[in-house]
Order: structure tokens, then C-alpha cells, then sequence
């Protein structure tokens, strides 16, 4: 949760509906609807950390809002995130939600985070191979399999991705 | 597929037309006429009204037509005719107009001729003829409107006289005498085996002494008929081989097609359809097919008739007409062969699972150690490549082979007939014939005859001959023998076994002759002529077509040793080489004021331009078979070839190689068939001619081999076709790319 | 970077391949930039319609490029006619496709053997090859069946051995594993990278991340171009080559 409401601050200061609604709107059915209890939870830990800071903007006729907005260190984080290779298995979530917000945040280009993905997962590939050579007992040697079958998995879902997206 | 069918049934159709007017013209003939199958000669004034209700069986009466006697005088020429008038044009017995047209009262003294007659004397529609009587007393020239057919008679000059239909008023005109003419009459009956008993009944209500001449369809059907039965035995065996080779070719062809048809069927099967379904279609398929082609060939082959029977004088498109029978089994061979060539395979396919493939599978073992040899042998890879995937499939590959040997067999016979028939034409000494005219005095005397031709340049030789009859025990009719020459002259036979006769009393004689006498070389016979007994040492075997083959000769001088009776004279002239019969007979007829009687010795083979035809349009068959068959192996091998083109492009073959490849699998199976038919055919047709000669008497030595020329150039052909139709029809996937090949 | 010294064996610039027919034009590779040292180990990646099988086709020569350039060992190639063509890929190429890559009427044993012999082997030196191939493959058994009795993992494993019957310097394959079980897969592996190792250049098409990540270079192409390309391995982050490489999967939950 973290992570994709620094980015939608990314693109501009919002208060917590706002963030509600920009989610529904991006994500619709796929992800659980969040609950605007945890967002605000999650802002104000990411204030605590230093990452966004919130303001009290005055309303006329209805109660003052809270709008919070990116700081440096969290700006920073942002693109760190985005630029990192994502890892285990919720990493398809994660990803994804990379790829989709990558447009807004404007961190970074949709082909290069797919190309980037797509070699990490290689390698994945190429260290478990290289495990499964080596693996005498049948239990090990399953689990490897399975988890080359899901890289496999993801892999293909990548280039689907791509002619999609890109 | 239909051209294939098409082009087999038209000219099978075709060459047995041929066959037909080339050695039995009567049947077409007598059909198309509605002949008459009895003909009588009359005394004038004999009534035949009530011949149909007084002898059963006769179903029209054709006549009376008064007929006289008369002479075409041509210079210095006379031949003898029969002027028929005819009123009307006959409804039984209808002559067949060639050219020109019908008598008409408006041309009161026009003639219509039989057309062999006018082809003898050279006349044509629109040409004058001066006629004479018998007695020549009175000469008229008359207009010759028309030349016409007729089964009534034989051909002449076998038949004299010529045959001229007139009206009765030029025939009151020539002979006003009725006493010198006579009534022709036809009858046409329904049972024509009957004949000779109708005949019988007729002349015991007409009374025998109001009958003059006798003549039933048989003496004329055989009349009709060439003189060489050899020579029809023959084509008709001939003929039989290539309706077999034909049948093959469909067959061929029809299971190729199927084949090829093999992932359509897996379609229809996995659509649904049940595996009787399947074979349903195919048949039916197959059988239009066939039937369109049946149709084209028969059309084909009536419009090709008069074009071919153009090329051949004498024969007439009735004479060349199939008796319905023959039409029927040829079709029915075809259809039969297609519904065969269809039943096997579509059975096999209606059983193949829809998804297997018919694929070649490979011989045994590694790389067949002579293929792989060969190619370490640095032999061109193409070449042993193409060779080997010949022979991939044992059964399809024998197929193929022997689909082209059998025809390329045929085809050695069929030029070996030709050269034996070109040589019987050329070397007419060969069957005995080598005097090519002969000479009766007429009104001279013997010297003044002698003299004549001692005097004549053109002579290389005469020999002094006389025929006389002869009787020996246990024959009831006579024998006519031959004295040619002398003893110490003979005339030069073809001698085939033992010798000529050099001393009196030794004679040769036909093997027929032999046969008939139960006789054989060496042994002694003896005859009474008139009386005088003769006995002969026969010395040796000849062939001559004279006399239906049956002649016993030896030197004049033997008769007249013994006292018997030496009767009719005539002279044998051998002509010097380069001069034309017609030429001598010209000159000597002219030296003599024409009264020498001077005719040309017909050359049996001088009939036979419809053979040449026939056997060339059955070639061309034999040739169109064995094509069917080279394109059908390859359209099958392209098959199996295209998948593996593009993986030996892979392995480094170049485009060239890879069409020499394809090349290879047909010319292989071509040169081996070519190889195993012509040597075949070399060998058989000799054996096949002498066989069959000597079945008929003439004994063996007639036949000759097909010419070395021809026969190269038959072989040099059938290899180029066979190369080239591995390449053809066009598809070669050599330079296709790899991607339309193998798919997505 | 494995190989024998810096010098390109593949270079392509500028590919493009359009195929026109019934008067439409389909732009199977549109620009392909690619290059291969001697003894690199290349695999190219991406959906189908993406043009791989393509560009492989026009790096054999069995394809001619509608534009581009195609240098083979330092000499200018695309231009060859078949003939040539053929000659360079008797030795100097080997070539496996995805479907039909046997010779039907011939055993599998003379289908390697004739690859052999056509490089100019003798017959021994053919037949000590073709044992060597097979036996590596675990198809020694089949050496005397008909390819249409083979399945078709058997049948891509036969043309492989086909396609390396005389050693060639560059061997490009279309999906060889494609149609391949795990075990069958890794035997083909085990023969590649030991090819590999003995100085063999391979460029291969491939849907299998197991056989793409065994190579040194993973291009990615996506449309008729080059989307990506990038060694394996060491980049792709190197910020991450301290961390664990292996997935959180691996690591036993509970």
C-alpha cells in the first residue's frame, strides 16, 4: 500500500479520497477495494517517515481537508522503487503496479522497465538452473521446477504485457 | 485425368476404325448401304415379283436392273465394265455418293462410277468417258457425273468388271439388243447365315437356267478383304496389347489421382463421412471423370476420322466405321479400368484413420551401401539422391516402370511391323513377288509377243511361265501349279528352306501348299495333268502370296518332258531397278497397239497405306500412355519430394542439384523401362511376324527388325520425356521459400 | 564474453524482410540490428508474429532480405545467390527449423550421415560422427527408424544432430525445444552447451526461458524489431548481483 500512494502523490498532492478514488478508478475490479481507514493509516506512517508531509487546506462550507504531498526523500523513494526489479511472488502486483503508474510518476519508460524485468528474470532462470544441475535430492529439485515454471510463467505474462501496453 | 481418358478412347476409337477399313471394309460398307446379301444375275425377262412370297426370309428385293456388257476405251486402253441402269436410287443395295451427284434425267447420258474402278482407270467427276459396246458398234462419250460406294461387289481390280450405274435410256442407247443384256438382282435377307439356303430355294423357283451368276456377302466380305489376313491377325494382336497397355495407363493414372486426393480424404472423414461414404465419392467422382473424358473421345474421334482417312486413298469413312460391338467394349474397358483403378485405393483410403499419413517409408539399412558410395565416391549427390528416391517405393516405382516398358515395347513391334511392311513394299522379291508385271500374249502370237519384249529396254528379265491345273489323289479340286521359267532358267523365288529346282521334275513349293498336302522338303508328290501323271521331288520352301499362298512351282520344261498338256502362256517381267510398273505396262501397251495384255502384279502392300496410319496412330496411343504414366510417378514424387527440398536446401544442396534430384527419380525409372522395352521388343517382333507367317503358310523369314534409326530416335525421345516430366508440371519448390514450405 | 577473440562471425544492419502476396504486404522484420562474435551463444526471445523465425531464415540464406546487410565472417553475404548460399551452408552453417527437418525417405542414421558426407566426410568418419550426435542425444536406439515413426521431439533432436554433423561455425535453430519434455530439453541443453563450449556459435529462437537464459545474450524482438538485447547474467542490475538471486519462492515458508 505504501508504495503505490507515494506514487500517485508523485503526480500531485491529493488528500485521502482523492487517493481512494484515483485507485478504484486504476485498478477497478482486479484489487481489493481499499479502505479508506488503512489509507489514511499508511499516510500518516509515511509521514512519520518523513516521506510526504500534509496540510490543512480551509473549506468554506464543509470541514477542512487534510491534502498531503510528496517530500524530497519521499520523491526520491519513488523512483527508487520504481527502478529497482521487483522480486517474489506477489511480484506480478508489484510489477504491474510499476508498469501502470510508471506513465504518471514519469520515472521511467514502459519498454525499458519490461526489458529490465525480462533480464532479471533470466537471470532468475539461469541461477535456478544452474541450481537444479546440482540437486540430488527430488524434493529440491521440485521446488526448483515449480518455481522455474511460475519464471516461466511470469515471463510469458511479460510479453503480454508489452503488446498491450507498449 | 478426362484428357488422359479422352485422348485414350479417341484414338483406340480411332486406330480400330482404321483397322476396320483396313482389313475388313465390308461390314461399315454394307451398313451404311443397307446391302443386299445376295446378288443374282438373270436372264432378261425373268420376273422376281413373286420371289418374296415364294421363298421365306427375304426381306426387300432390290431390282431387277437391267445390266449389259460395254468397254471404256481409254487410247489405247479398254476395260471391260458392267453398265447397271438404275431408274432410281435404290432403297436396298443404295450406292454411297463420294462426290458429285446422282443420275438425273436432266443429264440423261451421265454416269455414276464405283469409286475403286475410278481410282484404277484415273477418272474423276466432271471427266468425259467414251463407252463402246461389245460388239463395238456404236461409241458414245459421256459426262461422269458422280463415283459412288457399294457393298454389292468386291474391289476392283480384284473384281472385274468395273462397275458403272447408268439410266435405261443410255443403256437402250449402248445396247438396244435386250437379248445381250441381263437383270441384276439384291436380295436382302433377315438371317445372313441363311444364305446359302435362300440361295438354294431361289434358283429352283427361278429355274437354273434363268440363273448366270451366283454371289453371296461372304465371297464378297472376303473379296473385300485385303489379301494379308497376316497382316490383320497381326494389328488385331497388336491392337488387343494396346487396349491392354491403355487400360494400364487409366489405371495409372486414376490410382495416382487418388493418392494425391489422400489429406482431402482424411478431411472428409474427420467431417464425418463414413468410410462407404467416402468411397462413394471417389467412385462417382471418379466415374463422371471418366465419363466426361469417354465423351471428348469419342467426339475427338469422329471429327479426326475424315481428317486421318484423307491421308489414305480407297477407304471410305463407312468402310472405316466400328461395328457398334467394338465402340461398346472399348468404352466399357475404359469405364471398367477407371471404376477399377478407383476401387482399390479409395477403399484403402476410406479404411486409413484420419489422421495418419501415407508416407514413404525408407529402405533398410544405412544409407543403401551403394548409394552411400556413390557418394563418397564424390559421384554428384543430386544424382544418387534423385536414383535412390526412385526406387523408395518397390511397388509404385515397378508400377511406373512397367507402365512405360510395356508401351516402349509395343512401340519396338510396331516399327518392326513397319519396316517389315516398308520392305515388303520395297523388295517385293522378298515374298515372291519379284516380277511386278505380267504379259499374255492377247491377240498376238507368241513369237511376235517374245519379240516385243526381248526388245524393250525396261525389261532386266522375262521369264516364260504357264499355269496349269492340276489333280492329285484325294483332292477333289484342282490345284493350280506353276511352271516359271526352266529348269536351267528358273524364276528367282524367295527361297526360305532347301533350293531352287535346277533339273526336271524338282519343284518348290509354299508351305501352305505343303500343309494342304501334308507334304514337307524332300519328299516326292505325284499330280495328273490331264491325264498325264507328273511325279515332283520337291526341293525346296518359298514364300508367295499368290493364289492364297498355295503354290507349287517348277521349270515348263518338266511338263513338256512328260507329255502333259502345257496350256495358258504368259511372260513374268522382272523390270530393271528404278522403273515403275505403270510405266512398263504404258510402254508395252503402246508398243503393241495394245494388243498385248499387259497387267501389273498387285503388290499386297501397295493396299496397305491404311496400315501405316493405323499403326502410327496406335504409336501415338502407346506414346500417350507411357507419358500418362511418367507424369503420374512424377506428380507422386513431387509430393514426397517438396517437404524434403527445403531440408536438403539446408543441407547444402544448390538449386541446380536439387532439380536434377527431381529430375533423377523419372529418368532413372524411364531409362531402366526404356531398356527392358526395347530390347524386349527387339527380340519379340521378329519372332511375333515369323510366328505368325508361319500360321498362315507363308512361312517364317518376313520378319525384319525395326530400323536402327528410327528405333534411336524412339529411345533418344522416350529418355528426354522421361527427364523432362520430372520436372513438369511447374512447382518445382527448388527456390520456393522455406517459410511457404514449412508453415507458420 | 566466451569466444575466440573480438572478431564479429554475424553481423546484420538494417534487416528488413517484407512479404507481399494477393496484394498485401506484410513487414515480417522491419530494421534488425544484430551482431555475433565466434563461439557467442545468443537466444532471441518474443511473441509469435514477432518475425524471429524470420530473421533466422534470412541469417541462413534461405531468405532473401528485402533491405538490409548481411556479413558473414568479414564478407558481404545477402546478395549470394542460392548456389553460394547452399555451399556455405553444407560447412560453415547449420540450420534447424522448426517442423520437417528430415529427409522422409531415408533413416534417421542416413539423414546425419548425408549431412555428414555432403561436408565432405568419408563414409567412417560420417558414420563415427552420426554415433557420437545420436548416443549424446539418447537416440542411438532409433538410428535405423523412419522419421515419420518418430515423435517430434525425436524428430528435432535428429535434426540437430544434423544440423552439427560437420561442426559449423555458426548453428541457428528455430524453437528446437519446442516441442521437447523437461528431460528431452535438458539433454538438448547439455549437447548445446557443450557445443558451446567447444567454441561453437549459437544464435536460437526460443520460447523456453530455461534455454534463453542458458544463453550468454537474450535479444528481445517485438514487431518485425529489435526491442531489446542484453547480455545475461552480470548486468541487468548489478545493484542486484549481491543480493539473492533466487526467488522468494524458494525460500521455505512455514
Amino acid at each position: 500500500m505504501k508504495m503505490p500512494l507515494l506514487a500517485l502523490l508523485a503526480k500531485e498532492p491529493a488528500h485521502g479520497y482523492e487517493l481512494k478514488s484515483q485507485l478504484e478508478q486504476i485498478f477497478g475490479e482486479a484489487y481489493p477495494a481499499p479502505n479508506i481507514g488503512q489509507i489514511y493509516v499508511t499516510l500518516q506512517r509515511l509521514e512519520r517517515d518523513g516521506l510526504v508531509r500534509s496540510q490543512d487546506v480551509v473549506q468554506a462550507t464543509r470541514p477542512n481537508k487534510r491534502v498531503y504531498e510528496l517530500t524530497d526523500v519521499g520523491r526520491e523513494a519513488v523512483v527508487e522503487w520504481v527502478d529497482k526489479a521487483s522480486d517474489g511472488p506477489r511480484v506480478r502486483d508489484e510489477f504491474f503496479m510499476k508498469l501502470a503508474l510508471s506513465q504518471l510518476a514519469g520515472t521511467s519508460d514502459q519498454l525499458g522497465l519490461i526489458n529490465r524485468q525480462r533480464r532479471h528474470y533470466l537471470a532468475q532462470m539461469r541461477s535456478l538452473s544452474e541450481l537444479a544441475a546440482s540437486a540430488d535430492r527430488s524434493v529440491p529439485r521440485l521446488l526448483i521446477e515449480g518455481a522455474m515454471l511460475h519464471l516461466q510463467a511470469d515471463l510469458d505474462w511479460l510479453q503480454r504485457c508489452q503488446e498491450e501496453l507498449v | 485425368m478426362i484428357s488422359v481418358v479422352a485422348g485414350v478412347v479417341g484414338a483406340l476409337l480411332l486406330s480400330a476404325g482404321l483397322l476396320q477399313g483396313a482389313t475388313n471394309p465390308w461390314q461399315g460398307l454394307f451398313t451404311a448401304t443397307r446391302g443386299a446379301q445376295i446378288w443374282l444375275h438373270l436372264s432378261p425377262g425373268t420376273s422376281v415379283a413373286q420371289l418374296r412370297s415364294q421363298v421365306g426370309g427375304i426381306q426387300a428385293v432390290a431390282g431387277p436392273y437391267q445390266a449389259t456388257a460395254a468397254t471404256v476405251a481409254q487410247g489405247s486402253q479398254r476395260t471391260r465394265v458392267e453398265l447397271r441402269a438404275t431408274p432410281s436410287l435404290p432403297q436396298v443395295g443404295r450406292p454411297l455418293q463420294v462426290s458429285g451427284g446422282w443420275l438425273t434425267p436432266r443429264t440423261p447420258y451421265g454416269v455414276v462410277l464405283e469409286a475403286t474402278f475410278a481410282q484404277a482407270i484415273h477418272i474423276g467427276v466432271g471427266d468425259k468417258l467414251v463407252l463402246d459396246n461389245v460388239d463395238e458398234t456404236s461409241r458414245l462419250t459421256v459426262p461422269v457425273v458422280g463415283i459412288a460406294e457399294t457393298a454389292d461387289q468386291g474391289f476392283y481390280p480384284d473384281q472385274t468388271p468395273g462397275l458403272i450405274w447408268v439410266l435405261p435410256g443410255l443403256l437402250r442407247r449402248i445396247e438396244p439388243d435386250t437379248g445381250h443384256t441381263e437383270e441384276v438382282v439384291g436380295l436382302r435377307i433377315a438371317n445372313p447365315a441363311a444364305d446359302g439356303f435362300i440361295v438354294q430355294q431361289v434358283v429352283t423357283q427361278l429355274g437354273s437356267s434363268a440363273v448366270g451368276g451366283i454371289s453371296t456377302w461372304q465371297q464378297v466380305e472376303q473379296s473385300m478383304a485385303r489379301r494379308n489376313p497376316l497382316l490383320g491377325l497381326l494389328l488385331a494382336l497388336f491392337g488387343l496389347m494396346a487396349l491392354g497397355a491403355a487400360l494400364l495407363a487409366i489405371i495409372n493414372v486414376t490410382s495416382g489421382r487418388v493418392l494425391i486426393r489422400n489429406a482431402d480424404l482424411g478431411m472428409l472423414k474427420a467431417l464425418g463421412f463414413t468410410p462407404a461414404q467416402v468411397m462413394v465419392v471417389l467412385t462417382a467422382e471418379h466415374a463422371i471423370l471418366a465419363g466426361v473424358g469417354v465423351l471428348a473421345g469419342l467426339g475427338a474421334a469422329r471429327l479426326l476420322m475424315p481428317v486421318l482417312l484423307g491421308t489414305v486413298p480407297g477407304v471410305s469413312l463407312a468402310s472405316a466405321a466400328l461395328p457398334g460391338g467394338w465402340t461398346a467394349v472399348i468404352i466399357g474397358a475404359t469405364f471398367g479400368a477407371v471404376l477399377l483403378a478407383t476401387a482399390a485405393p479409395a477403399w484403402q483410403a476410406s479404411r486409413v484413420r484420419p489422421v495418419a499419413a501415407v508416407r514413404a517409408l525408407p529402405p533398410r539399412g544405412h544409407l543403401s551401401r551403394l548409394a552411400g558410395t556413390a557418394m563418397a565416391a564424390r559421384m554428384p549427390p543430386a544424382v544418387v539422391l534423385g536414383t535412390r528416391a526412385a526406387f523408395v517405393r518397390k511397388l509404385a516405382a515397378a508400377l511406373v516402370i512397367s507402365g512405360l516398358a510395356i508401351p516402349m515395347l509395343m512401340i519396338t513391334i510396331g516399327l518392326g511391323f513397319w519396316s517389315t511392311l516398308d520392305d515388303v513394299q520395297h523388295n517385293p522379291a522378298d515374298i515372291g513377288l519379284a516380277a511386278s508385271v505380267t504379259v499374255s500374249p492377247g491377240t498376238l502370237t507368241p513369237a511376235q509377243a517374245g519379240r516385243l519384249i526381248q526388245a524393250d529396254p525396261q525389261i532386266q528379265a522375262a521369264y516364260s511361265c504357264v499355269r496349269a491345273e492340276a489333280l492329285t489323289l484325294g483332292e477333289t479340286t484342282t490345284i493350280t501349279t506353276l511352271g516359271m521359267g526352266t529348269s536351267a532358267r528358273p524364276y528367282p523365288f524367295h527361297v526360305v528352306a532347301g533350293q531352287l529346282y535346277h533339273a526336271p521334275e524338282q519343284a518348290v513349293a509354299t508351305q501352305a501348299l505343303l500343309t494342304a498336302l501334308h507334304l514337307s522338303v524332300g519328299q516326292f508328290v505325284r499330280m495328273w495333268f490331264g491325264g498325264v501323271p507328273v511325279t515332283f521331288h520337291i526341293v525346296g520352301r518359298i514364300i508367295d502370296p499368290q493364289y492364297d499362298g498355295e503354290v507349287l512351282a517348277y521349270g515348263r520344261d518338266t511338263l513338256a518332258d512328260e507329255g502333259a498338256p502345257t496350256p495358258i502362256g504368259f511372260y513374268s517381267l522382272i523390270l530393271r531397278p528404278g522403273v515403275s510398273p505403270a510405266a512398263a505396262v504404258t510402254r508395252l501397251t503402246r508398243e503393241s497397239d495394245g494388243r498385248l495384255d499387259v497387267a501389273q502384279v498387285p503388290n499386297p502392300a501397295d493396299q496397305l497405306g491404311i496400315v501405316h496410319v493405323a499403326l502410327a496412330s496406335l504409336i501415338a496411343v502407346l506414346a500417350v500412355i507411357g507419358l500418362t504414366s511418367l507424369l503420374t510417378a512424377s506428380l507422386l514424387g513431387q509430393r514426397d519430394h517438396q517437404r524434403d527440398v527445403t531440408v536438403l536446401r539446408v543441407m547444402g544442396l544448390t538449386p541446380v542439384q536439387v532439380r536434377v534430384a527431381l529430375m533423377m527419380r523419372t529418368t532413372v525409372l524411364g531409362l531402366v523401362a526404356v531398356a527392358i522395352g526395347t530390347v524386349a521388343g527387339r527380340l519379340v517382333s521378329m519372332e511375333l511376324v515369323n510366328a505368325v507367317s508361319r500360321l498362315y503358310g507363308l512361312g517364317a523369314g518376313l520378319g525384319r527388325p525395326p530400323s536402327a534409326g528410327t528405333l534411336a530416335l524412339a529411345v533418344a525421345l522416350a529418355i528426354s520425356v522421361a527427364a523432362l516430366a520430372g520436372i513438369l508440371p511447374p512447382g518445382p519448390s527448388s527456390r520456393m521459400p522455406a517459410a511457404a514450405v514449412l508453415g507458420p | 564474453m566466451i569466444g575466440a577473440g573480438d572478431r564479429l562471425l554475424l553481423r546484420a544492419a538494417g534487416l528488413t524482410k517484407t512479404f507481399s502476396g494477393d496484394g498485401v504486404r506484410v513487414p515480417a522484420v522491419r530494421g534488425v540490428d544484430l551482431s555475433l562474435r565466434h563461439g557467442e551463444f545468443a537466444a532471441i526471445t518474443g511473441p509469435s508474429g514477432s518475425g524471429k523465425s524470420t530473421l533466422l531464415h534470412l541469417l541462413g540464406g534461405l531468405e532473401r532480405p528485402t533491405g538490409g546487410e548481411i556479413w558473414l565472417d568479414g564478407a558481404r553475404v545477402d546478395q549470394l545467390s542460392q548456389a553460394r548460399w547452399a555451399v556455405l551452408r553444407r560447412r560453415r552453417i547449420g540450420f534447424v527449423f522448426q517442423f520437417f527437418n528430415l529427409v522422409s525417405n531415408m533413416t534417421v542414421a542416413d539423414n546425419v550421415e548425408l549431412a555428414a558426407l555432403m561436408g565432405g566426410s568419408n563414409r567412417k568418419q560420417a558414420a563415427d560422427r552420426r554415433r557420437e550426435l545420436l548416443g549424446e542425444l539418447g537416440l542411438a536406439a532409433k538410428a535405423d527408424t523412419a522419421p515419420a515413426r518418430l515423435s517430434g521431439g525425436e524428430q528435432q533432436r535428429v535434426a540437430l544432430a544434423r544440423a552439427m554433423a560437420n561442426r559449423p561455425a555458426l548453428l541457428l535453430a528455430d524453437e528446437p525445444t519446442g516441442n521437447l519434455d523437461s528431460a528431452a530439453t535438458f539433454s538438448v541443453l547439455r549437447l548445446l552447451a557443450r557445443a558451446h563450449a567447444d567454441g561453437q556459435a549459437i544464435l536460437l529462437v526460443t520460447h523456453d526461458s530455461r534455454v534463453a537464459s542458458a544463453a550468454d545474450r537474450v535479444i528481445s524482438l517485438f514487431d518485425g524489431m529489435v526491442a531489446d538485447d542484453a547480455p545475461l547474467g552480470a548486468a541487468g542490475g548489478a545493484a542486484q548481483a549481491s543480493e539473492m538471486p533466487l526467488p522468494r519462492v524458494l525460500r521455505l515458508r512455514g
